[in-house]
């Protein structure tokens, strides 16, 4: 009996032990930030949306001239859009390069699975590196955008592409110029008007640096695309 | 078999406790060191026996998993089964797949083709489970990537099929079936542990994932 009570303070003891350093190990979470990063609770603000909040992301994207996006997402940016549309990207090209090879009735068609590799490091570093990059600049040149924020909307730019990949399933060599152009011009000019609202804050000169990155990674991007994925096909 | 020991284990842990506490009645103790030795017996005997039993033995949980993921009865004997999560399952199908996949005919970069699914298919479960994760479910991860890998079986299925039709409006209608049944029997497990408002949101990668690879299935 005397052994059982000893038993149980020494339980107590133990469970008052704990809870008192999780209260110190708790303490010790919230002040490292150095490591911060790599835990899930860090991101779990930036997935807060719902079904209709990334539709309505998304439906802004393709009306370029309406600067709204940054009122959309201000307070709320997301990281949902960008992951998720660039998977879906990334199977769709795996998905028509494909087929539009297949169509021609050859006798030996192989099946091209580099794309897939390709396509991801090439999206994933466009629609993630990108970002990282600006943002960087704009620190240094001091415009007020935060980091989360400038993924948001580099990842739903990316969202003209999904339709354009659809559409590059057809054969015709001009007619895919045509809506690479159109894609290209979208998606830049919906980055270049929505950040002209912080941008205009800056000297000229400083305006045109971020301007330029943005226009040069849009460009090599879609020159990419083109030239990797949806070549000419020969007959 | 290290499931057994550590069981084992437990239950020597439960019955080492239950010995220490000073025994009054001698006969309580020599009844209650019983069990020990039989537990003692059970764990020389999981490392005593041949190879084909242990085999067998773990080929038998994997079964009874399968059959607990892919019958979409929510049952709770199902619930209490799946939380034993084991990965050798996941991994059995992923190779299937990916060696069913990189052996047919229609291409000429089988290596290429294996290493790709395989890495699909391990990144793929993570990147969902941890998307449902983040999105406030609450998933354990392991047991997450182990009802995706189970639920992998029915595109391995699609694939083994595929490898002897060769019409291709037949090769589309087995894997579009063996793509929904995969797609429900996850989405059944998924969907009770997400918030209301975010279920199309951590439901839709699930149906990419599994679209993935029932396209290769169905074109490679």
């Amino acid at each position: 009996m005397d052994f059982g009570i000893q038993n149980q303070t020494d339980e107590q003891q133990q469970a008052n032990k704990e809870s008192s350093n999780q209260n110190v190990n708790e303490g010790n979470k919230k002040q490292s930030g150095c490591c911060a990063f790599l835990t899930v609770e860090f991101y779990t603000p930036y997935f807060n949306v719902t079904e209709n909040d990334v539709i309505q992301r998304i439906q802004g994207t393709f009306l370029p001239l309406k600067p709204d996006f940054l009122n959309l997402i201000r307070g709320n940016p997301d990281l949902w859009g960008p992951i998720w549309i660039n998977a879906t990207l990334i199977f769709m090209i795996t998905a028509i390069a494909n087929l539009r090879q297949i169509d021609e009735e050859k006798e030996n068609q192989s099946f091209v699975i580099s794309y897939v590799p390709q396509a991801t490091a090439l999206l994933y570093i466009i629609a993630f590196g990108t970002p990282i990059v600006l943002a960087a600049v704009m620190k240094f040149l001091g415009v007020d955008l935060s980091f989360f924020q400038t993924i948001c909307l580099y990842g739903y730019s990316m969202s003209t592409l999904l339709p354009i990949t659809i559409l590059c399933y057809f054969q015709n060599e001009l007619f895919l110029w045509l809506i690479i152009v159109y894609g290209f011009a979208n998606s830049s000019l919906f980055l270049i008007v929505n950040l002209k609202e912080e941008l205009d804050k800056l000297q000229i000169q400083k305006k045109y640096i971020i301007i330029g990155i943005v226009v040069t990674m849009q460009l090599s991007l879609y020159l990419f695309y083109k030239l990797v994925f949806f070549s000419y096909v020969t007959e | 078999m290290e499931f057994e020991v550590q069981e084992n284990q437990a239950n020597n842990s439960i019955q080492g406790v239950i010995n220490l506490q000073p025994q009054v009645n001698q006969v309580q103790a020599q009844q209650q060191e019983i069990p020990i030795k039989q537990t003692d017996l059970q764990v020389s005997s999981t490392l005593e026996e041949s190879v084909a039993v242990t085999l067998l033995r773990d080929l038998r949980q994997i079964g009874v998993k399968l059959r607990c993921v892919l019958v979409p009865t929510m049952s709770t004997n199902n619930a209490r089964e799946l939380r034993n999560w084991d990965l050798w399952g996941p991994l059995v199908f992923c190779l299937m797949l990916a060696l069913t996949l990189s052996m047919s005919g229609n291409n000429d970069d089988g290596p290429g083709i294996f290493a790709t699914i395989f890495v699909l298919i391990w990144v793929g479960s993570f990147v969902v489970t941890l998307n449902a994760q983040l999105l406030g479910g609450k998933v354990s991860f392991f047991q997450s990537v182990c009802v995706l890998g189970y639920c992998v079986f029915p595109i391995n299925l699609g694939a083994l099929f595929t490898l002897f039709f060769s019409f291709f409006y037949l090769k589309m209608l087995l894997v579009i079936g063996c793509f929904m049944w995969s797609t429900y029997s996850a989405v059944g497990f998924l969907k009770l542990l997400i918030p209301e408002q975010k279920r199309i949101l951590a439901l839709y990668p699930v149906i990419l994932f599994y679209l993935f690879l029932s396209w290769f299935a169905l074109i490679v």
